[in-house]
Parts: C-alpha cells; sequence; structure tokens
C-alpha cells in the first residue's frame, strides 16, 4: 500500500506556465488586466459570465468575483494582488472558495507582459501556495503511488463486472 | 465545472480514515466488513465514511450474490492528479477570450 511521504514535498510540484503572444500594444493587454469591466468580459470559464465585486490592482488590493454557469451554479473566487507594475507585471493570489466560503486552494498567479515589436508576449506562472494540508499530503503520496499506476488501475476497475 | 467537482473531491479526501478506504480499495473491490476490518472505529462509523465518499463518487457500489462491494472509481482522484493540466486548461480559455477581446476593441478604433 502506498503511503504519503512524511514530509510533503514543497507545492513546487504544482506549477504551470503559459505563454502567449497577443497582437495587440502592451498598455492595452495590461489595461484588458487591470480594467474589471473588461476583465469581466472574458474571464470565463466559456458560456458563463462574471459578477465583479473586487477587483482592485495595486499592492493589497482585494479581489472577489463569481463565476456564473449557465445552469445557474455560481463559483466563487477571492484573493488579492501582491505586486502591480504598470504595464508589465501583475502578481496575485486567488482561491477557489467552496461552498461556506472557504479555500479549497490558493494559487500565486504571475503575469508579466513583455512589448515584442509592438505585439504583447504574455507569460502566466500558476504555483500552488496552499491547499487544505490533508488534500496536498494526499495529492504527494499520489504523486509517488497513484499516479503511475493510475490508468491501469482505471482499467482494472472498470473491468470487474 | 472544474471547481466544482475537485471540490466534493478534496472535502473527501480530507479525511485520514476515507483516504485508508480508498488505499485499501486500490488493491480491488471489497465488502463492507472487508473495509472495516483493519479499523479500530465501529463498521456503522466506516459504513458513514463510505457512504460520503459514495456522494462524492469516488466509490461505487456492486451486488455479487447477497455480497454488496465497494470498488474506486480511479477518475475523480485522477482528476485530482491532473490539476495543473485542468489549470492550464481553464487559462488557456481564458487568454483565448482575451485574445478575441483585445481584436474586438482594436477593431473598432479608427
Amino acid at each position: 500500500m502506498n503511503k504519503p511521504p512524511k514530509t510533503p514535498s514543497a507545492a513546487a510540484d504544482y506549477e504551470m506556465t503559459t505563454v502567449r503572444t497577443f497582437a495587440a500594444p502592451r498598455e492595452l493587454v495590461f489595461k484588458a488586466w487591470a480594467d474589471p469591466a473588461l476583465l469581466a468580459k472574458w474571464w470565463g470559464p466559456g458560456g458563463f459570465s462574471t459578477t465583479m465585486k473586487k477587483w482592485d490592482p495595486r499592492a493589497g488590493g482585494e479581489i472577489l468575483l463569481y463565476m456564473n454557469a449557465p445552469n445557474g451554479a455560481v463559483y466563487p473566487m477571492s484573493g488579492k494582488f501582491v505586486e502591480v507594475k504598470e504595464p508589465e507585471t501583475v502578481v496575485f493570489e486567488s482561491a477557489a472558495l467552496d461552498p461556506e466560503g472557504k479555500p479549497i486552494f490558493e494559487v500565486l498567479n504571475s503575469i508579466t507582459f513583455a512589448d515584442v515589436g509592438g505585439k504583447t508576449k504574455l507569460t502566466l506562472h500558476a504555483k500552488v501556495l496552499r491547499m487544505r494540508p490533508e488534500a496536498r499530503q494526499y495529492l504527494n503520496g499520489q504523486k509517488v503511488g497513484w499516479s503511475q499506476s493510475l490508468d491501469r488501475l482505471e482499467a482494472l476497475v472498470t473491468a470487474i463486472p | 465545472m472544474v471547481v466544482d467537482s475537485l471540490t466534493v473531491t478534496l472535502a473527501a479526501l480530507s479525511d485520514p480514515t476515507r483516504r485508508s478506504i480508498l488505499e485499501r480499495l486500490a488493491g480491488g473491490p471489497a465488502t463492507v466488513s472487508d473495509i472495516a476490518g483493519p479499523f479500530r472505529i465501529s463498521q456503522q462509523a466506516v459504513s458513514k465514511h463510505i457512504a460520503y465518499l459514495h456522494r462524492a463518487r469516488l466509490i461505487e457500489k456492486h451486488r455479487r450474490g447477497r455480497r454488496h462491494f465497494c470498488r474506486l472509481r480511479a477518475a475523480p482522484i485522477k482528476q485530482v492528479a491532473d490539476w495543473a493540466e485542468l489549470y492550464r486548461a481553464q487559462w488557456e480559455g481564458r487568454l483565448d477570450r482575451l485574445d478575441a477581446l483585445l481584436k474586438e476593441i482594436q477593431s473598432k478604433k479608427p
């Protein structure tokens, strides 16, 4: 049986980076992040609407928004800005909230905007800061054990009548 | 929706007894009394945890003759393991919409 490791490794295992180049000037791309009315237009997910309560892009500024699913379900997200440097950097923490308003996991999102010949190269780095500790411990245990054999396991359990 | 099912999965995984039950079931299907065996808590308490896991769709129940078996549903657990991919997909969708919005704004400019 796979046991979770005694010391959960850093959340470094839960990171991702994505890069995108937009055919738009850096000031405009930055504005689409800094202006809550513009941000609400693309935040999504697709088909969702966004109710913007707080989006105060300056260090320490608060974030609270609701993502409204087409079926009426509402998914709250809270957070705060860590660093905002116009027009090149936006860093904020975000947390998906459970129905009682408690964070499930918190992520540090770092976005940089680079001017590349009039276009804008956006780099987004996301890193899990905090998870409910039990969840993280489980995930780390799982990383050692479960993930390697999970596909096999899934095939196995679905094959059993 | 990603966040919602992840919430349910993580809540279900937040209890050590429930994690142990899942680890036990990773070895194959088992009856409630098989599962309860190694625990120091009553079979009734174990049944409650199993009901919780069942509601969270982490396990499913089936019958063989008169015996009721529980078995693991791997998909939700895999979903947690795939967090980074899910989060990435969410952001890719978002950046697609941002791209469309930027094009729209610029096309309106003289």
